[in-house]
This record gives structure tokens, sequence and C-alpha cells, in this order.
């Protein structure tokens, strides 16, 4: 019987869907270890406090609500020592955060303030007798290792869209709470979000990812990817580094080894010759799609389906297809 | 300015790796080395600032063992002016362990600003930075893909999901950094040269014991091989249909 | 070869040599490095000149000498040592003995001790085992990938204080009068119209009191040097194109193997190699002389359909190609060598002086050889005070004195028979060569450079790889870890009249697929080039681009 907290990750007054992920993974990992109650932390401006019940609905016992108006945006001096003295006086088993971009702020923060070892990118966990046993790749994915966390807590990191977030409605007794720090005294200030590009669907939640290449040939070609990713509804458009450096699309579009690592239900990858360093981005997605001119081309060979053809045909014939088909679904 | 950066040597990632007889390690035979990307940046980024700040000194530092001098004096071949090799047998696996042992060397050194590289792709954790200034008790901005210092005082811009954050923070502080900050300067011939004759310090790490412990490691299990489904346009549909039926995606 | 064909002579569309980039009079920049010995090229030859040119001093100084701190510098266009080497390779181990006395056999960076050996005339469907001829036995030599023992000799020489820089190619030579002052390196980070990019370094100016030039096969500065001073060769230089491949394999290779025969054309000199580098770990490779008589051949096809060969599939089969490259080896022999290899403060050691032995297939010992001789001489001119030519001669005089020059000699005329006549009847000559010890035939059979023979313009049998056990070339050059940037500007410099016919031979000459014809024109894909120099002898010329561009072997 051991007790689990995870960390919800917001924006404003919103709750993202890796926070949910996180509830879900603390959920399962009181589960796995005889019971246990999850208790989770919300922190964000006025409004926020509206979002506990839905966290409830998703598996925490208890929500802890940290609600001030300094925090309409990230603050990382704050959630770090609210999270860190929160885990700590509540004995908890282990804490769950996201390998977000927040995440991966925040949770070795978190875990060196508490004094105890942190393992991120997650893909899944056991418990093993007195530890907690974590799958984590390696070298761009092309290692997996097993690793074992003996401290106490035990701090993970989940890669985002590895645990769906699963409905199991606990109590969700709401909790209120102030900041340890008061959000003025921080030395670290966000002082703006800015939304990029208005509601697009982010390349890390995306179910579907489109990513487009080379052979597109001009920027003003990625409406072709745009068009396919809209006929989907649930896509997100991303791209190959050669895009990214040459300016067609911009940086924190770019998947691959040193830019975002996705694992969407569907992959398709639009003009892309398959360079290493790109699947080392996506080749955990489940379904991966190719369409090339080039039949030789590497992508070929990680790809489950492929076209070989003219993208510019393929691809409006494919869009129209996608609409057709989710018609009727 | 007093300029700190943290570097690690990793192996070239366009490989197939093996996985060594102890089936808890990568196999290093072949493996070529070199400077994390993320930590050329974070060079670039210190040196940019001594450009910019007369009289400043950027001081580079690295875990390890010996072979980790090369690493430094790439560093140093870019333009920093001295390294310091925390001598290890083995770089840790335990990211808070590397922590520990950078912090303890850092919170001598009175630095302005101590710079990591976001992440490196062999461990792939990306812990160490903001875990070492958790340690030093200083502020900290993690992957920033730029970066702006005056009067004791910095912004920088980090990319979320879809978003950016505008961050401002207060110095001393240790900064992480992102691709996109900068470009890594190439070493000139004269700064190769230079470099032998810059200070190398070594001194012995300060390790603690380790939390986590690695139980195997192994190669993650083959795709099944996929097929081409047709040519040009005509395809679609077929496409359509596995998609549908077969991968259950559509 | 039928007639009726269209002919192409490659020479009548190659540019000249740009001799006046390649050879500056203008004087070095001010903030110039200064060295005192400059190698340019970290191979084999080029290191082990470093080597042991720094072990004379070192021993000089210790003895009490006045020389003093002497700096030595390598010069590397790839961008980590070894990038750029490819060899088959079974090594003659007397040159790295010799530079290293002190060390064992055992500590060298060989694979493995020649065992076994097979000679083997191939058909289309059989291999028919023939004697090894006597020119081919390699007892007593060892397997060694070239990548290894380039890099192994890196560590030894910064261990020895040299300095090596990688990354740095020398694309011009500084002139002062007759003398040779120094080199200039490439810039690197220009876009495709030549602009500077944000990345951009510029040449970096270096001068030295001697320059050795070690920049391997058909190297561009060499070229110049020779042709700026009017040094003449009793025949001209000529080559042969090696592919190559690393197979990760389940069965062990147990013998070395060299074929003859298919699929290469009868009129064509060559042969192919599989050596064991480990118990799961094979190199295999083609060479094929670039005299050959058709627009359509295509080496790195050619090696493709051999693996299709029983002898090569049963072995490749099960396994996985991890590694691909191309390489070209001069095979013009002792009458191909420049009659001087040395000058007002330069010499010219290894490939670049031509010291290979084809009969055997063997030139990293001479490679080594050279560049030790070349240290001697250096390291007297330094003593001396006097770097001229008639000072540095002595490196002339000592190649001459060596087992180089009378290895060289003893088979001067074994590849040449081939240039003459059918692949029977030369094979007859070069027997006879042997038997005598190069006795007979005697004379000098001349030769006619490469570009010079001319090509039936005939279209080339098609063939479709199939992904596993054969590749395409742009799936081969993705092997050969090139990564060069697609909008490096192009380092090859396209001649005149270029006709589809040209444009087919181009197509084919290129291992890599740097050349294509769409159509009626010529598209040219320079980051695609892996250095080999092919182009450079039937095609368009090859200069000196950013350092780091090109293949990045590892084991080859």
């Amino acid at each position: 019987m051991a007790n689990v907290f995870a960390f919800v990750e917001t924006r404003g007054t919103d709750v993202r869907k890796v926070g949910l992920e996180a509830v879900t993974a603390a959920r399962m990992l009181a589960e796995k270890s005889g019971g246990g109650e999850v208790h989770a932390l919300l922190l964000g401006p006025p409004g926020i406090a509206a979002k506990a019940t839905q966290v409830g609905q998703y598996g925490a016992d208890t929500v802890i609500v940290v609600e001030h108006p300094g925090l309409a945006n990230y603050s990382p001096e704050v959630a770090t020592a609210t999270a860190a003295d929160r885990i700590k006086s509540g004995g908890y088993r282990a804490a769950v955060f996201s390998t977000s971009a927040q995440g991966r702020d925040l949770a070795p923060r978190v875990a060196a303030r508490l004094g105890v070892s942190i393992v991120t990118d997650v893909l899944s966990f056991e418990i093993e007798g007195d530890s907690i046993v974590v799958r984590h790749p390696m070298n761009i994915g092309k290692v997996i290792a097993t690793i074992a966390i003996a401290a106490k807590p035990a701090i993970i990191a989940m890669r985002p869209n590895v645990i769906a977030p699963a409905r199991n409605a606990k109590a969700g007794k709401v909790e209120n709470a102030q900041p340890s720090i008061d959000p003025a005294t921080a030395r670290v200030k966000v002082i703006e979000t800015r939304q990029g590009g208005g509601g697009k669907l982010d390349l890390a939640e995306a179910p579907v990812v489109i990513a487009g290449g080379r052979g597109l040939k001009t920027a003003e070609n990625f409406k072709l990817v745009e068009d396919l990713a809209s006929a989907f509804g649930n896509a997100a458009v991303g791209a190959t580094r050669a895009v990214t450096d040459d300016g067609w699309r911009p940086h924190s579009d770019q998947i691959g080894q040193t830019g975002r690592l996705v694992s969407p239900e569907l992959y398709i990858a639009v003009g892309i010759s398959g360079a290493v360093q790109h699947l080392a981005g996506m080749r955990t997605s489940k379904t991966i799609v190719a369409i090339n001119k080039d039949k030789d081309a590497p992508i070929f060979k990680v790809a489950d389906y492929g076209i070989v053809g003219d993208v510019f045909e393929v691809i409006p014939a494919l869009t129209l297809a996608v609409r057709e088909a989710k018609k009727h679904h | 300015m007093k300029i700190a950066v943290c570097v690690k040597r990793v192996p070239d990632m366009d490989v197939r790796f093996r996985i060594g007889v102890d089936n808890v390690s990568v196999d290093e035979a072949g493996l070529k080395f070199d400077i994390n990307d993320f930590d050329a940046w974070a060079v670039e980024a210190a040196l940019k600032l001594k450009d910019k700040v007369a009289g400043s000194e950027v001081t580079v530092i690295s875990l390890g063992p010996d072979v980790v001098q090369e690493t430094i004096r790439k560093a140093l071949s870019m333009g920093a002016d001295r390294g310091i090799q925390l001598k290890a047998d083995k770089v840790p696996f335990d990211g808070l362990v590397i922590a520990k042992a950078l912090s303890a060397e850092l919170k001598t050194g009175g630095y302005d600003l101590v710079f990591f590289g976001k992440m490196s792709p062999d461990s792939s954790n990306g812990v160490v930075g903001p875990m070492a200034a958790e340690l030093l008790g200083l502020p900290c901005v993690t992957a920033i893909s730029s970066l702006e210092i005056a009067d004791g005082k910095g912004t920088a811009k980090r990319e979320l999901e879809g978003a950016q954050e505008i961050v401002e923070f207060s110095l001393p502080a240790v900064l992480t950094v992102d691709e996109g900050l900068n470009a890594a300067r190439l070493p000139s011939l004269k700064g190769i040269m230079a470099a032998k004759k810059k200070p190398l310090e070594v001194k012995p790490a300060q390790l603690a014991e380790p939390q986590v412990t690695v139980r195997k490691m192994e190669l993650p299990p083959e795709r099944k091989a996929g097929r081409v489904v047709g040519e040009g346009a005509s395809a679609v549909p077929e496409l359509v249909r596995l998609l549908q039926t077969e991968a259950k995606v559509l | 070869m039928p007639d009726r064909a269209l002919k192409v002579v490659p020479s009548a569309h190659q540019a000249p040599l740009p001799l006046e980039r390649l050879i500056l009079t203008e004087s070095p920049d001010a903030e110039a490095v200064s060295m005192d010995v400059l190698f340019v090229g970290g191979g084999p030859a080029g290191l082990a000149g470093a080597i042991a040119l720094a072990r004379l001093v070192k021993a000089d100084n210790e003895a009490g000498g006045d020389l003093g701190d002497v700096q030595i510098g390598v010069l590397e266009k790839a961008g980590a040592l070894g990038e750029h080497s490819l060899s088959g390779a079974v090594v003659n181990p007397i040159a790295i003995r010799a530079l290293f006395p002190e060390l064992k056999d055992k500590d060298f960076p060989f694979r493995a001790p020649v065992g076994g050996e097979r000679v083997y005339f191939l058909t289309r469907s059989r291999a028919v085992r023939i004697p090894t001829p006597p020119t081919m036995k390699n007892h007593g030599y060892q397997i060694a990938s070239l990548c290894e023992i380039v890099r192994w000799l890196g560590e030894k020489a910064e261990g020895l204080g040299v300095n090596i820089f990688t990354g740095f190619p020398a694309a011009s030579l500084f002139a002062e009068g007759q003398r040779v002052t120094g080199v200039r390196t490439a810039p690197s980070g220009l876009a495709r119209s030549g602009d500077p990019k944000s990345s951009y370094a510029p040449p970096t100016d270096i001068t030295a009191q001697i320059t050795v030039l070690a920049e391997g096969t058909r190297g561009t500065l060499a070229q110049a040097y020779l042709e700026w001073q009017k040094v003449a060769s009793d025949n001209p230089q000529i080559f042969a194109l090696g592919v190559k491949e690393i197979w990760e394999t389940l069965t062990p290779l147990d013998a070395l193997v060299h074929t003859l025969g298919w699929p290469i054309p009868k009129d064509c000199f060559g042969g192919s190699f599989m050596y064991p580098l480990s118990r799961n770990l094979v190199a295999l490779g083609l060479v094929v002389g670039l005299d050959y008589k058709r627009t359509s051949d295509d080496v790195h096809e050619m090696l493709q359909r051999m693996k299709m060969h029983p002898l090569f599939r049963d072995l490749l089969e099960s396994g996985e190609m991890v590694e691909w490259g191309a390489k070209t080896i001069p095979e013009g022999g002792y009458y191909a060598l420049p009659k001087r290899r040395h000058g007002d403060g330069l010499m010219i050691v290894g490939d670049s002086a031509g010291f290979v032995e084809v009969a055997s297939l063997k030139g990293i010992h001479y490679a080594m050889q050279s560049g030790m001789f070349a240290a001697r001489a250096a390291f007297n001119a330094l003593k001396k005070k006097d770097t001229s030519s008639a000072s540095l001669k002595e490196y002339d005089t000592m190649i001459e004195g060596s087992f180089i020059a009378k290895d060289l000699y003893r088979r001067r005329n074994m590849r040449l028979a081939f240039q003459e006549s059918n692949f029977y009847v030369a094979g007859f000559k070069a027997g006879l060569m042997t038997v005598t010890g190069g006795a007979l035939p005697g004379g000098k059979i001349a030769s006619h450079p490469d570009a010079a023979v001319a090509r039936a313009a005939l279209p080339p049998e098609p063939f479709v790889p199939d992904g596993k056990l054969t590749f395409s070339k742009l799936d081969a050059v993705f092997k050969s870890g090139n990564a060069t940037r697609d909008d490096i500007p192009s380092h090859l410099i396209v001649g005149p009249d270029i006709t589809p016919e040209v444009a087919d031979l181009y197509t084919h000459m290129c291992p890599a697929g740097v050349y294509e014809r769409d159509g009626e024109r010529l598209v040219v894909s320079p980051a695609n080039c892996i250095d080999c120099k092919a182009t450079d002898v039937l095609g368009p010329r090859w200069t000196p681009r950013e350092g780091g561009s090109g293949p990045k072997y590892r084991q080859m």
C-alpha cells in the first residue's frame, strides 16, 4: 500500500493532456503497489480550481489545488518548491511527472531538492520488491535500458503519449493549498507564454503526425501536408531537419534526434528520404506510412506501408480519401 | 564575466549499437566520440558572451576518465580559456551523482553563469543541468533557444509544445541550451594550436552512491518489415483500406 | 567493341586543372600560422612521415642537438582521421615495424595474419580454383582495416606532439619563385551560390619550410605541382577504381579470396578481393581499370552483380552490409612515377607519387616508407638549414635505393600488359614477367592516359538492386557515412560539350551517383561525392572543398 503523487501540468487555466497522463500513470503505479491513493498537484491562476473535478475523474483521490494570481504562467521555482514540499511531507512511494518541456524543467529540480534520483522519458514501469523498475530509451531510441530505482520517493517522468489518460473516477477531494514560496520573489519569472500558430495540435500529443521533407520542394507546398492534416482532424504537422534548417518550418516542428521525439498512432512521412537522425524521432510510432518518389529511399525500410509516387499526386488523392473515410466514421 | 560550461563526451549516434557482454552497458568498441552537440552550443553561448564582455573567462568542466580531456581540448580550441577534468573511472549512470560532483566543483568557482547542454543523446535523461542548479541553489532556465544578458539580468526564450515562454532571470544562474540557440563555431587552426597550451586541471571527482541501477540494456525489437502498397495515386484506396482494417488507425 | 557505336573520348570533355587557383603566387596572410614541416594528408604516408620526423627531432634534441621546438603539422580534409581512408587491406608490415622498432607485431593495429588464400576464375555461374599467382602470395602479411591503422598512427603522432588538424583541406600551394612556402586551406560554410552563410569560416594560411604532399590517390596539389614544374614521367599515371563493402556475416570466411574474370568484361583489367576482418566481418571489393571500353561500364554495378555469384552469395545472403565506399588506385607503376618527387621546400609521398604495386595490390607499406624517407630528408634539411631542392633530393635518392623502387621496377610492365591486349594474352605476359623476375617481356610498354581511351556509347544492361544483397548507389552512399550538407557549393569543374553520351559515361563512372543523366543534360549532386577521384581521372575535375565533407569510413 503506497500513495503516489502526480504533478498535473497546466497552461493557464487548462489542464494539459500530459497532466492527465501523469494521473493515470500514478493510478496504475498505485494499483501495482497493492492499492494506494493518488494525490495530484494542480497549480495555476484563478480558475484552475474548476479543473479539479476533471483530475478526480482520471483517478486522483485528492487534488491539491494551488490557485494564485502570480501563477498565470509557469513558475519554475514555485512549482519546484511546492511539489517538493508536498512530496516530502506526504511520504509518497513515487512521484509521477511528464517528460514535456515543462516536465523536463521541473521534475529534475524536484528530485534534486529531495536528494533523490530521477529517470525521465519513461516508457513503462513495474514494481519489483523494493524497487520501481522502469524502461527508458537511450542512444536516440536505439537502446532500451531497464533501470531499477531504489530511492524513495521514486521520481519518474513519463514519455508523453505512452500512457493514455484513462477515466477512473475517484473521490477527487479538493485540498486548497498555498504556493510554498511567493511567486513575486521568484528569481526566474516567465513573463509571457506566447501561443504559436493558434490552436494547432501539438506534435507530442497528436494521435496522427504528418511530416514533410525536402520532397515537397518548397515551403509553400507544405499546404499539401496541412490539408491532409486537417482531413484527419486530429493530426499535427511536423518537419525534417533539412526543412527546418532551411526555414520552411519553425524549429519546434522538427522531428528527429535533436528535435522532437514523437510516438503517435499514425505517422505519415511525406517526401522524406529517411535520414537516420529523422528516424530517431519517430521510429516508435505505432504505424508508419511513407510516400516518396524514390523507391530506394531509406524511409521505406521502416515504414509499415509505403507508396512510391509523386507526392503532388498522391497526397491530394490521400486527402480526399481520408475525408471520405472520416465522413462515414 | 566568469562563465562555466559543463561538457560531455558522447558517442556518434549514427551507428548500430551493440550491448556489452555484461548486458548492462553499450559496447564501446569501434565507437567514435565527440563533444555532445548540445554542449557545443553551450560552449558557443559562453564564448559569445566572452566576446561581448571584456575580461570574461570561460572554464570548461567534464567528468570522466582521461579521454574526456579530448573533449575539454575541443572546447578550448573553440576559445574557452581553461579546463577542469573531474576524474572518474566511468561516467556515472545516475544523473544526481553527476550533478553532485559537478556542483561541488562549480560551487568554488564564483561563476556568473553556468551553461549545460539540454540533454545528451546517449543517456537521454536531460537532468544534470537543472539538478546541479538546484544543488547550487541557483536560478535555472532550461532549454533556452535565445538569450540576452544585460546588467546582471537575463532574458531567454524557451520552446514549449505549440508555444514559447519568455523568461527573465537574475544572475548568477544556470542555463541549459537547446538546439537553435546558435551554431557552434568550428575551431580554427590557431585555436587548435592554442588549446594545447591552455591549462587543464585534473581533480578527483567526488562521487556519491547511486540510487538507480541498470538492470539490463537491450536493443529494441526489430520493426516488422513493411511493404510498398503500390505506386502513385492509384495506390491510395488500398492504403486507406489497410489503415482502416489492418492497422486500425483510420 | 562494335565499331558502329558512337565513341566518347573523356579527355575531350575535361576541364584543365585550375592551376591559377591551386598554385598561388600572392604572399600568405600576415596572420599565417607558421609550421616547420607540414604534411598535407593524414593517411598512412603523412602520419608515418610526421611520426618519423617527430622521433628524429626528439632523439636529436635529447642528444643535445640545437633544433629545438620543430612544429610538425598534418592537414587532413576529413572531419576525423581515417574517415577518408579505404583499402583492402592486406598489409606488408615491413614499414610499420621499421617505424616502431620497439613494438611487437601484436601491438600493431592489424586484424589477423593472413591464413589461407584462394584464387578463383569466375564465370557467370562457376568459380574455378586456380593456383595463386606468385605475385599475389600474401603469406606473412596482415589483414587490416586502413581506417584503424590511420587512427592508431594518429594517436601515436599526437602523443609525439604532432599537430593534427582534421577538417582542414589544403586547397592551394603558396609559391615564391620555384619554392613552395606553404598552403592555404579551403573555406567552409559557403552556400551553393558561393556566398558565405552564417557558419562561414575563411581559409587559413599556413607557412612551412617544407611541405610534404601526402594527398593519396590523384592528389590535386601534387598534380598541380608536377604540372607547374613540368615534371615528366615516362608514362602517364593510370588508375583503377575500387568499390568496397564491409559485411557482417553469419558464417566466417576462412581465407583470403581473390577472383578474376566475370563480371569484369574481357577487355578490362581487374579483379575482386574478399578478406576476413574477423569471425563475422568480411571486407570485399572489386577493382577495375579506368581504361574500360564502354560508357556503360559501371564498377559499382559490377560489384553488385558479382555478389549474386554463388561464391559470394552463399556467404553474404544471411548477412548485412554495414559499410560501403570507393577509391581509385594509381596503377601506372614504375614508369608512371614522376621523375622528380621533390623540389624547393617540397616532397611528394605515397599514392600521390604513385607508389603502388598493382600485381600484389599493395601500397600502404610503400606509403609509410616513403613518408619515413621524406621525414629523414626533412630532418637533415632542417639540421643543415637548407630546404632547397638540392637538399631534399636525398628523399628521391632514398626511394631509388629502397625496396619501393626495386619492387616497382620488377613489376614495371605488369599492368601495362593489360592495356595492350586482351586479358588472356596479358595474363600470359604477366606470368612471364613474374617467372623471369621482370626481365621478360623487356623494354618499356608505353601507356595511354585513361582519359584518352575511347569508349563506345552503349546502353547498359538493366540491373535492379534488391536492397538486401545488392544496392543502388543512393543506398550505398548512405552506408559510406556521407552526411555532406545538400547546399554545399559544387567542387567539381565540368568541362566542355557534355553530350548525353558523356553524361552517360559520368553516370556510370561515378560509384556514388554524383552524376545523373536527366533527359539530354547532366545533373550533378556534389554532396554525394565520396572523394574517390574517378571523376578527376575521367570526368569533371575534383577540387578541394569544405573540410569534413565526404564519407565517414569507420572500418574501411
